[in-house]
């Protein structure tokens, strides 16, 4: 019986309790991605917690994650499987006084005992089902992805010199794309989808008070509130929860208590990563967002309510 | 564990996902059995459970999300709307069963408006815009069997002439141990011969939009059938039309004739031969498809440079284009006429802002173009 989180509600606890602030949104893909027993591809910007969702469900399942990172380039050997080749010379070496044939030492060689599995590989004979994270799987080429397509509708491989290996469990898997390209239609409909967007701004500050342990209420809720209104802006690279969990760090470790001018210029290269952006951000732009966030919290207005109003104001 | 009124709802999850298929999303048998198979697994009673369990299931892009969540509150409209959450506390769940009569009503005319011929106006979902369809039943079969195969040549000659460039430029090789250790088996000792294997060339990618707003009209038929065929002979091609806004054609283009194409096209693009905003439509693509753009990629824009919108808005897209890809290629069929001047502002605009700008109104002008994608691509880093 494969190990199942129960329902929608269960997995959202279990999330949490991982430490993965979810909303209803990546349960429901979860709880059906388990339930149906498809991949789920996960697509969304860099930075929005895409990998840390097959991670969390290995978590919640107790079960392991076994992770294939694609690259452009990406080939059977290194996603599947690749002979151990020191070792083969070795035995081969070995070999050299006796007087087998060379079909009986092909035999040898080439034999499981050689055999070095590769992530798609471990994943389908694993011992019992694990979560397969297929990250980034818009890097690999178009001729990768068929493939995958193919081990993911038949759950079996065949190396030529052993035969045709069957999955004994059937591995749980994500996909992940930052969509450098777009993936075939046929992958696609392969998997269930989730998209994942920048987090609200409560969603956010939920994250920041969970993931930075000793921030201040007033400090968390700024920050959410500052990222909330500078990806409105019209940046070359959005920042991400990654970025935001750096940034907080970085104040804390500074020991900042509220945002001002000098302690965003002090670390602004926490969030941006380009020229335009950090020159951006540092104009006109960043007195009036944080005179907004300071006047709203001490108004008590409650910044999530003010933030749409700000937002006016700022493009204003 | 079929609930009793899953048999009306069954009808109703079928309907949508014709409706939604009707809009181009990806949608068939197969996510219509998911769906219900998620229905029975989650409590189709709670509204939000319901939503996205469907979202989940018979969608598969980001794009066709926006079209799902559009659609969504129209066709199951006792639900509340997914833009006010706060609502559905109050409504939603006393909601016995999703009877979709008043959204429905509305589906059900689009629907049908595929089945009469000709051109003619249907509603959209963006009800400020005048939505006309396209008949392209005027092509006679000989006209575009000939003109096909003159333009199927010149796009085939493109592709190869992109390809050869390709592999002169990476000419590097892998040890392919595999082969290799079985060389050694053969011949026992130390390494005789090194096996190697040819490293996969990096591909460059085409991305082509296409304006086919009114005044483009007597070009656009021709310069669909340009870019289908290019479509067919270069591997990685990812094809817009554009008029008031952007429609993303590649999948439509992959039908197997070029009249199934067409046919393909005129269900899926809303605004054929509307007004121009050329502007907001390369915005669209670049909020919807900035990801396709990078310095290996080629991207080409089919348009007279006709702008009704802000040429603010297409300032800004051009820079970005410009800055995210290899070389931006501007074609022009007007450029081929005598006396003629890139003074519109549209075209004044963009024009600091493209690598190539060249003619295509005619076959010749398209032989032309096959020097100039093969060209090797201009050298960019990224904005700093």
């Amino acid at each position: 019986m494969r190990p199942t989180l129960g329902n929608i509600e269960q997995i959202l606890q279990a999330l949490e309790q991982e430490g993965y602030i979810a909303d209803r949104e990546i349960a429901t893909a979860i709880y059906l991605s388990i339930e149906l027993h498809k991949p789920l591809l996960v697509e969304g910007a860099a930075g929005v917690g895409k990998t840390e969702i097959a991670k969390v469900m290995s978590q919640a399942l107790g079960t392991d994650l076994i992770r294939l990172q694609c690259y452009e380039g990406l080939d059977v050997n290194t996603a599947l499987y690749e002979w151990n080749y020191p070792k083969q010379m070795l035995r081969i070496r070995l070999e050299e006084g006796t007087d087998r044939t060379v079909e009986e030492k092909e035999q040898t060689i080439f034999s499981e005992a050689f055999l070095l599995r590769r992530p798609l590989l471990q994943a389908i004979t694993h011992h019992r089902a694990p979560v397969l994270l297929v990250d980034e799987i818009d890097r690999a080429d178009v001729e990768f992805e068929s493939f995958l397509l193919e081990v993911l509708s038949d759950w079996q491989v065949t190396i030529p010199e052993i035969g045709t290996i069957r999955a004994r469990h059937i591995p749980y898997v994500v996909l992940t794309s930052n969509r450098t390209r777009e993936l075939s239609d046929a992958l696609r409909r392969r998997c269930l989808y989730l998209w994942i967007d920048y987090p609200s701004f409560e969603k956010e500050l939920r994250i920041v008070l969970r993931k930075v342990p000793g921030i201040s209420q007033l400090l968390a809720e700024q920050i959410a509130a500052f990222m909330h209104l500078v990806r409105r802006l019209d940046l070359q690279k959005v920042p991400g929860v990654a970025e935001t969990l750096d940034w907080s760090l970085a104040l804390l470790r500074l020991h900042r208590d509220h945002l001002d001018r000098t302690s965003v210029e002090e670390t602004i290269g926490c969030l941006f990563k380009h020229h335009e952006d950090q020159r951006l951000v540092r104009g006109p732009w960043l007195d009036a967002a944080l005179a907004a966030i300071h006047e709203a919290q001490r108004d008590g207005e409650g910044l999530a309510r003010a933030l749409s109003r700000i937002e006016r104001t700022l493009k204003a | 564990m079929r609930r009793p009124d899953l048999g009306d709802l069954t009808a109703h999850v079928v309907a949508f996902g014709r409706v939604l298929r009707e809009r181009g999303v990806l949608c068939g048998p197969g996510e219509i059995a998911d769906a219900l198979r998620a229905l029975g697994r989650v409590d189709v009673l709670d509204p939000e459970q319901f939503r996205l369990a469907l979202r989940t299931t018979l969608v598969h892009s980001h794009h066709d999300l926006r079209v799902f969540d559009a659609l969504f509150p129209l066709y199951w409209s006792p639900f509340p709307p997914v833009e006010a959450p706060g609502e559905s506390g109050e409504e939603g769940v006393a909601q016995e069963e999703p009877a979709p009569e008043r959204g429905h009503l509305s589906m059900e005319r689009w629907a049908g408006a595929e089945e009469t011929e000709g051109e003619q106006e249907v509603p959209g979902y963006s009800a400020l815009e005048v939505l006309t369809r396209k008949d392209f039943s005027t092509f006679t079969d000989r006209e575009l069997e000939e003109i096909g195969k003159l333009v199927v040549a010149i796009a085939r000659r493109i592709a190869t002439r992109m390809s050869r460039r390709m592999q002169r430029a990476r000419h590097s090789h892998r040890l392919d141990l595999r082969r290799t250790m079985r060389l050694h088996l053969r011949w026992g000792g130390d390494l005789p011969e090194l096996a190697f294997k040819r490293r996969r060339i990096r591909k460059t990618r085409l991305v082509l939009l296409c304006d086919v707003s009114g005044s483009m009209d007597i070009y656009s038929r021709f310069l669909i059938q340009f870019v289908y065929a290019l479509q067919e002979a270069v591997g990685n091609v990812e094809s817009f039309v554009f008029s008031t806004s952007l429609t993303r054609v590649t999948p439509a283009l992959r039908s197997r004739t070029l009249r199934e194409a067409l046919d393909r096209l005129s269900r899926t693009v809303p605004n054929w031969s509307g007004g121009t905003r050329i502007g907001a439509s390369l915005m669209q693509f670049l909020e919807g498809w900035r990801h396709l753009l990078d310095p290996r990629t080629v991207v080409v824009i089919l348009s007279d440079g006709w702008d009704t919108g802000d040429v603010e808005v297409l300032h800004r897209a051009m820079r970005e284009i410009r800055a995210r890809s290899g070389r931006v290629i501007w074609l022009n069929p007007l450029l081929g006429s005598p006396g003629y001047q890139p003074l519109t502002r549209g075209m004044q605009t963009a024009l600091p802002f493209v690598d190539v700008f060249a003619a295509a109104h005619n076959l010749e002008s398209l032989r032309e173009l096959e020097r100039t994608l093969a060209a090797r691509a201009r050298r960019t880093g990224r904005r700093e």
